[in-house]
């Protein structure tokens, strides 16, 4: 007798969802999948330099697909399935329709059990309960009743909360409710006749990064280096995109972080019940443990950790050109770039760069320092003269050196982005045989250049000169000269008026270049000026 | 045939709720501050004398203060919005003192018992009261279905709008539902595409339509407002805007232009209805405007007289008007605005993009896209001096470089000259924009460099 009503109530089912949807005449239209696709990759904007991270991809792409749309006369709604899950839908155009768009829209809602269970509230759904004695399977249509905090049902015996008798109990739903299993992006056109047009849909779409991956050999005498780098890009996206044209910008692109409403995957039905507690244990929920484990496999792609499935690498090299003020690289060929991957292919290879090696100190004027390494850095120009010239987009530098034989890792470092023509440096990191110390010798106020400026009664401001002398020792353990570079940090309005040796400026700072003789030690004197207030 | 008349019967009983969306006309007005006036139109079904009807299909966010219903021959005794929500033990806790039905199963032979109950307590677990014996509900773990007779009148599944009123006769009529809602929003969305063999751009707006109010509005008439009306209790969170980090807009416009108004406010109604789903973002265009005559500039701004420890680059400007002459000729409300340029194979690229607020027609607008690979600024200070007491002298040197293959104009704006300061000496005549910046307009040759040094004296 169940079995028999639950059919007629299933046929009404179809006949009321079959007619009720049915208020704009828009037939549901889906696009083709992709016929040709682009994806261009944009760098996280706010990273300067280093690598990506696999974890956390913040960088976007803009992906264009080529559907075929096959469009009937009249008010229709096409869908594409299977955009990005990461979409920006706001970005989106659509261009190749007849008569233009009327609306475009992006459904966040997605296929989930909690989906079903809120769609079909109010609405007539079929109860499965089964026997566990006898395996027979009771179907009984029932209503809906709630769905907050629990879930209540209401048959022709009554009403009752789902999965508290501790019978094995669900639902079964009439089909129907227009919900996508896919991110979908739906476009309501107009057409006047009946025709199959090309379509592209293009759209901004996070979860996408790219870095360049630089690797330096340096070359036995330490005067030249061999660089080659990588494109490093990845997708953490849900959706993979089979042979399509790819290319990478390389710039800083102003991003206005607007809201996007993230795709509702659905969250975990929650079904309480009413207090369960029993005379021996103490009071707990009961919660539905079979529903959430289900509601559990369709967690937002983005919230999963990303698993990288391969490092998959492309031979030939990208090619650049002028976009703008950004860059663009162009993958040769098509390329697939598949869910949850990172990809390299070759952005260049530059051998016998000539370089100058230098140790470096930062140190701030009239301070005492104890000795501290040194930098190493590895200098260049971006010039043709040293068989570079080329723009360096920004990323991780990582410089081996030859030991007998074998390439070793010597130090990893980030890289801005480098125009041609400006100065290649690459950080070493510190040193172990380069050491720095500073002291402050004297320190003295002349009493002839002291001035005495009454502010209040009683109250004089003193304007003094000061004149300190500062001593900077550089040991070198090193069995080679090496060349070192000391650049002050003065206080304002100071200068520095005698030195032992020549006195040079970079970037607006004293700097001092000097050699530093193999295992022996350097120093070098300098007299610093400046005048400060005292109130007296 | 009998099976239809089932279904007819069926669906009837079924969709015999009171205030049924059966016809319905629903109009949405949308600000751009999270806010929307929405006005439902229905036919009511209205008795003689005092009766309670039941709104459903309003928004779950709905503010119910600001319920509103009008309708012929009727008189409204009190509005009530109840959230008390229908669950497993709020349904228990309310039948404490009523009687149930418990059906328990067998475990060994599948056979059901049925047996009248009455619900003692729910305090921690449930007590019940069977014949003249008292038992704790599922105590022993054994299956025991609990079915109740009917749900108490104020639990419902979601909260519930319902109006009491004493109709004058009885009858069908139109009533106006009225009420404001958050979890309604727009703003626009600009596609810009940049020309840059002829500096001209196309310019698409779209108005973007966002739901979250949990319901859907269907066959909705969409009107949307430029403008968000301030709101009186200030019990509406604002949603916090970070401020702009350089101003977009450089001279104001002062056209009028042929869009509806509503006295500040622009208004852009939708040509037609459409069904705003719950959790859905609706775009509709609203502009298209091809050939707009665009520049194209650098602007680096040094934010105080300080040196950076490297080049940095310099911002892509594109500027252009909203005038109806040489312009977009059109008012803009306030969003994002994507530009875009084709790259060597004639795909149009994605190259940065840039908010903007509500802009009158006739204005002039200077966007930055990002910063630019090749046209990057050096500042240096070359030497800072102190004069006396409160007053220093500063040399400062920008160095411009410039790796495109042609020649391009920086604007450089040295900010942050507080006090009383001046330009003692420079190598390229300033302008002075304001008391606390001054401006230079650098040409740097292509793939070269150009040196500018200046010479401030800075009084506090």
């Amino acid at each position: 007798m169940h079995v028999r009503r639950a059919r007629w109530l299933q046929t009404c089912a179809i006949w009321l969802v079959g007619s009720g949807v049915s208020a704009p005449a828009a037939a549901d239209i889906l696009a083709e999948p992709p016929s040709d696709l682009s994806v261009t990759v944009y760098r996280a904007p706010y990273r300067n330099s280093g690598s990506i991270d696999l974890n956390d991809l913040e960088g976007f792409a803009l992906v264009s697909e080529t559907r075929t749309v096959r469009l009937p006369a009249g008010l229709s709604l096409v869908k594409f399935e299977g955009v990005a899950d990461g979409i920006e839908p706001a970005s989106a155009i659509v261009t190749g329709l007849p008569q233009g768009v009327i609306e475009k829209n992006r459904d966040a809602k997605l296929l989930s059990p909690s989906a079903l269970i809120e769609s079909a509230l109010g609405k007539p759904v079929e109860l499965l309960r089964s026997n566990r004695k006898t395996g027979k399977t009771e179907r009984l249509a029932g209503t809906l009743k709630s769905d907050s905090g629990g879930v209540l049902f209401q048959t022709a015996q009554g009403i009752e909360a789902l999965r508290c008798s501790g019978l094995p109990e669900t639902f079964s739903f009439a089909p129907g409710g227009g919900l996508s299993a896919q991110a979908t992006l739906s476009v309501l056109v107009q057409s006047p006749k009946a025709l199959t047009r090309q379509v592209t849909l293009s759209y901004l779409a996070r979860g996408f990064d790219w870095a360049a991956d630089y690797s330096a050999i340096l070359s036995a005498d330490g005067n030249s280096l061999d660089l080659g780098a990588w494109v490093t890009l990845a997708n953490s996206n849900g959706v993979g995109f089979p042979a399509a044209r790819t290319s990478v910008v390389a710039g800083k692109l102003n991003r206005e972080n607007g809201e996007v409403q993230p795709i509702d995957a659905g969250g975990p039905i929650l079904a309480s019940c009413w207090p369960r507690g029993s005379t021996s244990d103490s009071p707990m929920i009961l919660r539905i443990n079979g529903l959430r484990r289900e509601a559990d496999k369709a967690v937002p792609m983005a919230a999963r950790a990303l698993s990288l499935q391969e490092a998959s690498v492309t031979a030939g090299r990208v090619q650049e050109e002028q976009l703008g003020d950004l860059k663009l690289y162009r993958v040769p060929d098509r390329t697939t770039v598949a869910s949850r991957q990172s990809k390299q292919v070759r952005l260049m290879d530059r051998a016998r760069v000539p370089i100058t090696t230098v140790y470096s100190a930062d140190l701030a004027a009239n301070e005492t320092a104890d000795a501290a390494p040194a930098s190493r850095l590895i200098r260049t120009m971006n010039t043709t003269a040293n068989h570079l010239g080329l723009p360096l987009p920004s990323g991780k530098v990582a410089v081996f050196a030859l030991h007998q034989g074998e390439t070793l890792l010597e130090h990893e470092s980030g890289l801005r982005d480098i125009a041609v023509g400006e100065e290649l440096e690459i950080n070493m990191g510190a040193s172990f045989d380069v050491l720095v110390s500073a002291l402050k010798e004297t320190s003295t106020i002349d009493p002839a250049r002291t001035e005495m400026l009454p502010l209040v009664p009683g109250v004089t401001l003193r304007r003094v000169a000061v004149d300190a002398v500062n001593r900077v020792d550089i040991s070198n353990a090193k069995p080679t000269d090496v060349q070192f570079e000391l650049r002050l940090q003065l206080p304002p309005g100071a200068r520095v008026v005698r030195a032992d040796h020549p006195i040079g400026a970079k970037n607006g700072r004293p700097i001092f270049q000097l050699q530093v003789p193999a295992n022996g030690t350097a120093t070098l004197r300098y007299q610093t000026q400046h005048t400060t207030e005292r109130v007296t | 045939m009998r099976a239809l008349l089932l279904c007819i019967g069926w669906a009837i009983s079924m969709l015999a709720v009171p205030a049924a969306a059966a016809d319905r006309a629903l109009s949405v007005t949308i600000y751009n501050d999270d806010l929307a006036l929405i006005q439902d139109l229905r036919d009511i079904e209205v008795k003689d004398g005092r009766q309670r009807i039941e709104f459903q299909d309003v928004s779950a966010e709905i503010r119910p203060e600001t319920v509103s219903l009008t309708a012929a021959d009727i008189s409204i005794v009190e509005q009530n919005f109840d959230f008390d929500l229908l669950t497993p033990a709020k349904l228990m806790e309310k039948a404490v003192g009523k009687e149930v039905t418990i059906v328990r199963v067998n475990p060994s032979t599948g056979a059901e018992t049925k047996e009248l109950a009455q619900v003692l307590a729910t305090n921690g677990g449930v007590v019940l009261k069977i014949g003249q014996r008292i038992e704790v509900l599922r105590d022993d773990g054994l299956p025991v279905r609990v079915i109740f007779d009917k749900v108490p009148d104020n639990l419902r599944a979601r909260p519930t709008l319902s109006v009491t009123v004493v109709g004058a006769h009885s009858g069908t009529r139109r009533a106006t539902l009225s009420y404001l809602t958050p979890g309604l929003g727009w703003r626009a969305d600009y596609v810009a595409l940049y020309n840059e063999s002829n500096s001209k751009l196309d310019v698409q707006g779209w108005v973007t339509l966002t739901n979250s109010s949990g319901t859907t509005y269907d066959n909705a008439q969409t009107l949307l407002v430029a403008g968000s009306p301030a709101s009186a209790d200030g019990a509406r969170p604002v949603a916090y805007r970070p401020q702009p980090r350089r101003g977009t807009l450089q001279e104001a416009g002062t056209e009028s232009g042929s869009r509806e108004r509503l006295g500040d406010f622009y208004l852009y109604p939708l040509a037609e209805r459409t069904t705003i789903a719950n959790l859905q973002t609706k775009q509709v265009s609203f502009l298209d405007v091809q050939g707009v005559p665009a520049e194209h500039g650098y602007e680096y701004r040094n934010h105080w007289l300080g040196s950076a420890e490297m080049p940095i680059s310099a911002k892509s400007v594109y500027s252009f008007s909203t005038s109806a002459h040489a312009g977009l000729g059109d008012q803009l409300p306030a969003g994002i605005l994507r530009f875009y340029m084709r790259d060597k194979r004639g795909d149009p690229q994605f190259i940065g993009e840039s908010r903007i607020d509500h802009t009158p027609m006739g204005s002039t607008l200077s966007l930055a896209t990002g910063d630019a690979f090749d046209v990057k600024v050096h500042a240096i200070v070359d030497k800072r001096t102190h004069l006396s007491v409160f007053d220093w002298q500063t040399e400062m040197r920008y160095e411009l470089s410039n790796a495109l293959p042609r020649a391009v104009v920086v604007k450089l704006i040295q900010d942050g000259l507080w006090g009383d300061s001046s330009i003692k000496s420079e190598s390229q005549k300033s302008t002075r924009r304001s008391a606390d910046a001054a401006e230079w307009a650098v040409t740097v040759p292509a793939n070269g460099k150009t040196t500018l040094t200046a010479s401030f004296e800075t009084k506090y």
